[in-house]
């Protein structure tokens, strides 16, 4: 270190230059390694950032092609939490046979509401509708298809039995292994809702 | 692998070096202690160095400043003792059989050297239980994340998510009841999730020390499980530079690490010292025997530097780090719902076989932490040191999950779905004082202010805390009674203000302050049995996950809501240690300890689940309840055969919540561990690492000990590893060289654990060969 070699005779008198300069450069560096490197981040001002599209609603619509079509929804505005989801049921008559479609929306923001039913369409390979019955209602059959000619799900048939009362759960699956056997078990689980359903 | 190879030949090498020495030493048994006591006081030296200069032979003293030489030869040798800032001794003495000799050393003034001496005689031995890891325990664990290498610890156990996201467990407790000091500075991050690692880099510490229950007053009133102390080292004291480098690679996962630092001080009439220290670790998927965990790499990064003086009677630090650290989260973890999770227990193992790959994506953590310390210190007295220090920690966590929502999304890691940031400003101002009425002790004022941020995902809400403490700890000793006595105090008061969680006003305060106390005796009973009692209250506010989180969590499918009534929890611990010598061959340790708290806080399944628009999640709630937690740890080392010794360590945790009477969930299971080490070669100064090749058998039973229907899964069966390692050190181009071989679950078993929460879906990872090598330089200063 030649530049502190020092002799002897101003060693007194370049120590205390020495001090000095050491206290500056210390508070120098302190200022410097605090600005350059440390995040600030006392900000009270933070507003929460969830503008992320979410399903707020799950609609199925049923059509035995002679009377009105019937639907009924699921919604949970609020989403995971907060206020239970609010489910409607689904009215449907005896030993028909009938058509369905399922649309899933955002509506948290009522005014404009988005249809992710256009998104799952568009990426149509990653997702798969699967259904769960129960009564008598028979095990649904997907009628389209994704754009690699695998079931999709979003439209289907089904047929019902007698009078009675059952529920059909409708679940939206993302990147399900859909060349597995069971591919309604793979893949991760964006929605899934239970209809109550009445047969009369 | 060329260098896995050469390190295998030099530890056969020297170990068919060493064997003749090892022979010829046979007939000897011959013993030397004694004691190294200081001149002014009369109190024992612990670390003091004593050499036997015909053998090249060197000890260290321990906390009692005691020191054994065994299997020596009849005839006389000359002994050094030296201690840094003392007058070196030495001595021609006369080995007959059992032979005892005590030294006495005298300070010198080297005003420099003295603040370290300083320094250890205010930290005695806990009268606690507890373990440290040091020297090539630590060196070979070193490219594992911190809470990994923690794991040989007796008394320590992992709460894991994948390979890299530790967590350490201590008697069973963890997170905010677990204070980890690094550096001196208590460590401040989210700590609440089961899946929040510490931000701490195992390149930048030269000993971790934990010292388990309650009672680490010096730190704070709520250490309830323990205090976890990581200490880097300490600045240069004398001039020149010096600097190291390690690295080590592991198979499994294809992890590089390497951690260097460099450090220097002036010489002449500045005598201002510096360091630099910096490390990086990189991995790619980890492979389990029958399948690859896909995204379950990791990139971390760190790096510090400090700078110091020191003067006759002050000294002054400033130091700055920061650590950096993206963690993959194995995608077959992250569901959707119950459902999902049903589904993958059923599979028992991941959808896809995986492949290696280096790439991250989402789910991925993003964590920063970066620290700021000023600290300095000043002699008040003779005996006497005030020490002040203020810390400033920023840390960021950023958490990207995989889980589906709409809309578009970017690619890359630029908008995470959740972002925490913590600020903690900590100012303490510390009086130490040693040797006065025999008695050595701390008082101290601490004070911390936090604000917390949540930029996105509304799982905990913003909040700002500030507390403040002060404590006073006195420990009595007057060499050679027998008994040590140990008391202290400690006052605590918190208040948090919790603002808001997304647009929600909540606009509360909330304040709690309480007392601790911790008292500890210790009886020498004999040169060769020690016994420790200790008993310790502590105490803990409810943290902010615990009020008033809400929300899902992914990878295990439950729904959190927090407690805003919750009260702060209370800890009785009393512990027994016993320290013993039974000849000269087999010593060890054992601990037995109860627990008492009081208003435990923990998560209770809910009877009805929350249903929302993607299924049903089963329900948690915060509640508090009376838990008696009691357990044991053991370790004892026997030297069968002079290089051959066999050690075994264990430990087990009861705990018992008495208001449902009924177990707690997720407890440490038991765990034994066997190693029979044949370390044919004499310590030799200098060099940290004695060659040595180690067989592990590592048992860790099925906990059967779980609350009825609260998991989804029952726990795991138990299972037995084997693990291989060796090490040795050596000089290259005169500089020393060490290095290490490790085999992690040789045998490539599948097995899985209790406490690591991919459990419910893959297997832990197979077999792991590690290598690792640390090269050391020094240059003395010109003069």
């Amino acid at each position: 270190m030649p530049a502190f070699t020092l002799s002897n005779n101003n060693i007194n008198n370049n120590t205390k230059h020495m001090k000095k300069l050491i206290q500056h450069a210390m508070a120098a560096m302190l200022l410097l390694i605090t600005i350059l490197f440390f995040p600030s981040c006392d900000k009270e001002d933070t507003t929460p950032d969830n503008d992320q599209e979410l399903i707020t609603t799950v609609r199925i619509t049923v059509s035995d092609g002679v009377a009105e079509p019937v639907s009924a929804q699921v919604q949970d505005l609020d989403g995971i939490g907060g206020n239970p989801p609010t489910i409607q049921e689904l009215a449907l008559q005896p030993n028909t046979g009938y058509t369905f479609s399922i649309a899933f929306l955002d509506e948290q923001n009522a005014s404009a509401p988005v249809d992710i039913t256009e998104e799952v369409a568009e990426e149509s390979a990653e997702h798969l509708v699967c259904y769960l019955v129960n009564g008598n209602i028979s095990e649904p059959v997907r009628t389209d298809q994704d754009s690699d000619g695998q079931p999709l799900g979003l439209e289907g048939t089904f047929q019902t039995g007698d009078t009675g009362t059952g529920t059909l759960t409708v679940i939206l699956k993302h990147l399900p292994d859909k060349s597995g056997a069971e591919p309604c078990t793979t893949g991760e689980t964006d929605v899934e809702v239970s209809f109550p359903v009445v047969i009369q | 692998m060329a260098s896995s190879k050469k390190t295998l030949r030099q530890v056969l090498w020297l170990m068919a070096m060493s064997w003749p020495l090892a022979q010829q030493a046979q007939p000897c048994t011959a013993t030397l202690c004694g004691t190294v006591t200081a001149d002014e006081t009369g109190m024992p030296i612990p670390y003091a160095e004593v050499i036997v200069e015909e053998l090249n032979l060197g000890v260290i003293t321990d906390e009692e400043g005691k020191f054994h030489f065994h299997q020596l030869c009849d005839g006389v040798y000359n002994l050094v003792c030296r201690h840094i800032g003392c007058a070196h001794v030495a001595r021609s003495v006369t080995v007959v059989g059992n032979t005892t000799v005590d030294f006495t050393l005298h300070h010198e003034a080297i005003p420099l050297q003295a603040i370290t001496v300083t320094e250890r005689a205010t930290a005695p031995a806990s009268m606690r239980a507890g373990a440290q890891l040091s020297g090539s325990r630590l060196d070979g664990v070193r490219g594992q994340a911190f809470g990994a290498a923690l794991r040989q610890l007796p008394g320590v156990s992992v709460l894991q998510t994948g390979n890299n996201i530790v967590k350490p467990v201590v008697r069973g407790l963890h997170s905010s009841r677990l204070l980890i000091l690094n550096g001196g500075v208590r460590l401040e991050s989210q700590q609440w999730g089961t899946d929040h690692a510490p931000e701490i880099d195992p390149y930048a510490a030269e000993e971790i020390q934990v010292e388990y229950g309650a009672g680490s007053l010096r730190y704070g009133g709520d250490a309830i499980a323990g205090v976890m102390l990581v200490r880097p080292p300490a600045l240069p004291t004398s001039g020149g530079w010096e600097g190291s480098w390690q690295s080590s690679v592991h198979g499994n996962g294809g992890i590089v690490s390497g951690g260097g630092h460099l450090a220097g001080k002036l010489s002449g009439p500045l005598p201002l010292a510096a360091r630099i220290q910096g490390s990086f670790r990189r991995g790619g998927n980890i492979r389990t025997p029958d399948y690859w965990l896909e995204n379950t790499g990791v990139r971390e990064g760190s790096y510090a530097a400090t700078v110091g003086m020191q003067r006759r009677k002050w000294q002054a630090e400033l130091h700055f780090s920061q650590f950096l650290s993206d963690i993959g989260v194995f995608r077959g973890a992250h569901i959707g719902n119950l459902t999902d999770l049903q589904d993958a227990l059923r599979r028992g193992r991941p959808l896809q076989d995986g492949d290696f790959s280096y790439g991250l994506s989402r789910p991925m953590q993003r964590v920063a932490h970066y620290l700021l310390k000023a600290a300095g210190s000043i002699e008040t007295g003779e005996h006497s040191r005030l020490r002040l220090q203020y810390a400033r920690q920023f840390n960021r966590r950023q958490e990207f999950d995989a889980h589906r929502r709409f809309g578009a999304r970017p690619a890359g890691f630029s908008q995470p779905d959740m972002l925490f940031e913590l600020t903690t400003h900590n100012l303490e101002a510390v009086w130490e004082h040693t040797q006065r009425y025999f008695l050595t002790g701390s008082t101290g004022v601490q004070a911390t202010w936090q604000a917390n941020t949540t930029d996105r995902g509304g799982l905990i809400p913003d909040h700002r805390s500030g507390a403040w403490g002060v404590f006073w700890v006195e420990r009595w000793r007057k060499y050679p009674f027998p008994v040590e006595a140990e008391l202290g105090l400690r006052y605590d008061s918190r208040s948090m203000d919790i603002a808001r969680r997304g647009d929600t006003e909540i606009g509360r305060r909330l304040q709690f302050h309480n007392f601790s106390a911790n008292t500890g005796l210790a009886y020498h009973v004999s040169d060769w049995w020690k016994i420790r009692l200790h008993a310790g209250t502590a105490w803990r506010p409810p943290a902010i996950n615990e009020l008033y989180s809400e929300g899902v969590h992914h990878g295990t499918a439950s729904y959190e809501t927090g407690n805003p009534g919750l009260s702060a929890e209370q800890s009785l611990s009393f512990g027994l240690v016993t320290d013993f010598r039974l000849g000269e061959r087999i010593s060890g340790n054992l601990s037995l300890y109860q627990n008492q708290l009081r208003n435990f806080i923990y998560l209770r399944p809910q009877e009805a689940p929350i249903l929302t628009i993607r299924g049903a999640f089963p329900a948690f709630s915060y509640e508090q309840a009376d838990v008696r937690m009691r357990g044991m740890e053991w370790k004892t080392v026997w030297q069968v055969y002079p290089p051959l010794s066999i050690a075994t360590a264990g430990a087990l945790v009861r705990a018992w919540n008495r208001d449902l009477r009924d177990w707690l969930v997720f407890m440490p299971a038991d765990r034994i561990q066997q190693d029979v080490r044949w370390s044919p070669a004499r310590r030799s100064p200098g060099h940290t690492t004695e060659p040595y090749v180690q067989v592990s058998v590592e048992t860790v039973f099925r906990q059967r000990r779980v609350p009825a229907a609260q998991d989804y899964a029952d726990p795991p069966g138990g299972y037995t590893l084997l693990h291989l390692e060796a090490g040795a050190s050596a000089s290259w181009r005169s500089k020393p060289l060490e290095a290490g071989i490790r085999i992690r679950n040789l045998t490539n078993s599948s097995y899985r654990d209790y406490l690591n929460r991919l459990r419910y879906f893959s297997d832990e990872a197979g077999r792991d060969l590690s290598v690792w090598c640390r090269i050391r330089f020094r240059r003395e200063a010109n003069e």
